[in-house]
């Protein structure tokens, strides 16, 4: 039995392998595990991103409305993307909620982590009481800030009325809205952004801060001169996400305001969303979801030009 | 090719191919058409807004389930409790992904657009026909039901509006109350002597409520309809005119002057019904209970239509419409026979606060139950309602946001109007 199982081997040559085919043939090996470890993001990546991101591409040269039939219209949609007034407020209101939303999140968050890496009574307390709006579900927070900003009974009416202000109509007031919601934005956007930060600050070498003190440096030299620059890559971080999310700001507006009054807080996710699925105009929303695209793309090219400038200063 | 490679290939293409068929056959099922009822299986998908996905929601759906099946015993019944706000991703989302529902209980505003675009099927092959609906039906709802001489939806429930005043309010400002206004002009004068201001100028009653605090369109709809004009006529745009700058510019002159613009208070409820407001826009119910308002609130009031030359009630509701892709058109068809029998129709009414849709809706229980859903209902012969364009779903929102800046005085409202019209073809 054992016979039959035993085999004989063959003659061969014995092969020498030199170094170099040593370590290509360890590398192809590593390259194909690579691959193999890489598939399952990958798989997911082409389906739930890459795949739609054509799709809304192709559907953007498209009068697709769910209809039975549909056409190419090659830019139309395009062109009349600039045309709609409704559009252009929500590109407007876009960019300007960004614009003020992320360096105003940034600055306060980065000041607030600064204040919480200091040896103070109730860290805990605070790093919690800031993490807790990003934990608690937008809706949430949206419900409970309708309240505050209501114009009969809300607190916000409440506190000014202690300093003999008059009462706002904060979110039907066509010059309040939009303002209105940037103050929410910035306010559930602090504790990931603190959190980051936070992180990073605690990595800042000790013995680089302790030389600027040896050499007299203030504390504000310190911070400009060795705090700063070691936040560089993280700064980036926080710019490319916080980019991404004020563009994509939906279940705030759509729960606080709907886009109104008139178009005073419509935003560009809300748009597409309108467009896609309350006036059903598929190609008409993929062009605007495309638009979006890009702008985010060149927003953060901005960022990351700008990262590169202050790494070269 | 390497033969890693070849196999890696196979087992996305195996993998790509299950899920390919999972998605396109795993779930629709063959047509039942033909077959006979008591054969039939598999599985009807009702998309319906009409029963809210409560423990008594789902007892009454339930009913009219077991009434389905005595017809079709073997077929399932899979229900879709959407809610109007999303209504549309819904259907949307269905017909994107291949597999569109059998029966859709969509509102008015939506029977035009889905029929433009095919999603509806035509009722008539199985022998419902505008002249069924006046019969049997609310006659004044067959318009929105139509498109293109078809009749493409059958009414389930009225979702209608009135005005209503306080009496006591009225006393107080010296004002008739068995003489409600009527035109535009009384409407205005009435609410400005009705409203009440504190010493800052401050707003602190409404003199009329026009329940727009996120939209203008109905309230301008009804009052534009209450002139003699309807919003479109034949598909057309019918508000790019005097009439239609008259009753945008009654709304401007009264935001923020007898009502707060963006006005609601937290239980969302009309202001008219708490006091918050002396007259104003109600839907179709009152609760005169201890739990609703109470009998004291509710003796109160007055109830009114508009009428400036013509007398209207606002009407949206529920209407039932058959799937054109479905696969199961008898078996729909079937249900909402059992949909829109009068126990069914009444049960939908009592837990929407609702009309039913049954011709003799006056003597409804729902109708007895409470003065304003009486008053309601006495009005539906003189139904108005919203939509009347292929593409009033686009519309809509356009209207929304539109009419909202004409009457905070961002844009011109005459240029708005006509910018709304040259949307609309």
């Amino acid at each position: 039995m054992s016979a039959t199982l035993e085999r004989t081997a063959p003659a061969v040559t014995p092969r020498r392998l030199t170094p170099a085919k040593d370590s290509r043939k360890l590398i192809r090996g590593q390259v194909r595990a690579g691959w193999l470890f890489l598939s399952p993001a990958l798989l997911h990546s082409a389906v739930f991103i890459v795949i739609p991101v054509i799709a809304a591409v192709v559907l953007s040269f498209t009068d697709y409305s769910f209809g039975d039939s549909w056409a190419w219209v090659g830019f139309g949609n395009y062109v009349d993307l600039f045309k709609d007034q409704d559009f252009r407020a929500a590109l407007v209101n876009t960019i300007l909620y960004a614009v003020v939303v992320i360096p105003v999140s940034m600055a306060l968050s980065l000041a607030v982590a600064i204040g919480l890496n200091q040896k103070i009574k109730g860290l805990g307390f605070f790093r919690t009481a800031f993490y807790i709006p990003t934990v608690t579900a937008t809706v949430a927070v949206a419900t409970i800030w309708l309240w505050i900003y209501n114009p009969s009974s809300g607190l916000a009416n409440g506190f000014l009325s202690l300093f003999g202000f008059a009462p706002g109509r904060w979110l039907s007031d066509p010059n309040t809205a939009l303002p209105s919601l940037m103050l929410v934005g910035i306010w559930q956007g602090l504790g990931t952004k603190i959190i980051i930060y936070l992180a990073a600050l605690q990595g800042v070498s000790r013995d680089l801060l302790e030389s600027a003190s040896l050499d007299g440096a203030s504390r504000w030299q310190k911070f400009a001169h060795v705090t700063w620059p070691a936040l560089g890559p993280v700064q980036f971080f926080v710019l490319v996400t916080s980019i991404v999310g004020t563009f994509q700001v939906f279940d705030l507006v759509y729960v606080m305001t709907k886009g109104g009054p008139g178009t005073e807080t419509t935003v560009l996710v809300l748009d597409i969303y309108q467009n896609a699925f309350q006036a059903l105009r598929l190609g008409f929303a993929s062009a605007e979801t495309v638009i979006m695209m890009l702008l985010i793309a060149i927003f953060i090219g901005l960022g990351r030009l700008l990262q590169k400038a202050d790494v070269n200063d | 090719m390497r033969r890693g490679a070849k196999s890696g290939l196979v087992v996305l293409a195996a993998v790509l191919g299950l899920a390919a068929s999972s998605c396109g056959n795993g779930v629709i099922d063959k047509s039942t058409d033909g077959v006979p009822p008591a054969e039939a299986t598999g599985t009807l998908r009702v998309l319906i807004p009409s029963f809210p996905p409560s423990t008594k929601g789902r007892a009454a759906f339930e009913k009219v389930v077991e009434d389905f099946h005595q017809t079709y015993p073997k077929m399932k019944v899979e229900p879709d409790f959407a809610t109007y706000s999303t209504l549309n991703e819904k259907m949307s989302t269905s017909i994107a992904a291949g597999i569109p529902y059998d029966v859709m209980v969509t509102g008015v505003g939506w029977i035009q657009p889905f029929a433009s675009k095919r999603i509806f099927a035509d009722l008539a092959p199985y022998g419902v026909t505008p002249q069924v609906i006046e019969e049997k039906s609310i006659g004044a709802l067959v318009p929105a039901a139509t498109y293109d001489g078809k009749l493409y939806a059958y009414p389930l429930v009225a979702d209608a509006r009135a005005a209503a005043l306080r009496i006591s309010a009225f006393k107080d400002a010296g004002l008739d109350p068995d003489k409600p206004p009527k035109s535009l002009d009384e409407l205005k004068a009435a609410a400005e002597k009705l409203t009440v201001k504190n010493a800052k100028g401050t707003i602190t009653r409404s003199g009329f409520d026009m329940a727009a605090a996120t939209s203008f369109r109905q309230t301008y709809t009804t009052l534009l309809a209450s002139t003699g004009t309807n919003l479109y006529v034949d598909g057309q745009p019918n508000y790019s005119n005097e009439k239609g700058l008259e009753t945008l510019n009654l709304l401007k002159s009264m935001a923020n002057h007898v009502q707060p613009y963006g006005q609601q208070n937290a239980a969302q409820q009309p202001l008219v019904l708490t006091g918050e407001a002396a007259m104003g826009i109600v839907g179709g119910a009152v609760d005169c209970s201890d739990k609703g308002i109470g009998k004291k609130n509710c003796d109160d009031l007055k109830f009114f239509r508009f009428d400036s030359g013509k007398e209207v009630e606002f009407v949206g509701g529920d209407l039932a419409s058959i799937g054109s892709r479905s696969r199961h058109k008898e078996a729909a068809w079937s249900f909402i026979q059992s949909l829109t029998k009068p126990s069914s129709l009444d049960a939908i009414a009592k837990l929407n606060k609702k009309l039913p849709a049954y011709k003799d809706a006056a003597n409804s229980p729902q109708a007895k139950s409470n003065p304003l859903s009486k008053f309601v209902a006495e009005g539906l012969p003189l139904a108005i309602y919203e939509g009347g364009s292929a593409n009033w779903l686009e519309m809509r929102a356009n209207f929304d946001s539109q009419l909202t800046q004409a009457v905070l005085g961002q844009k011109d409202p005459a240029k708005v109007l006509a910018n709304l019209a040259g949307q609309s073809r």
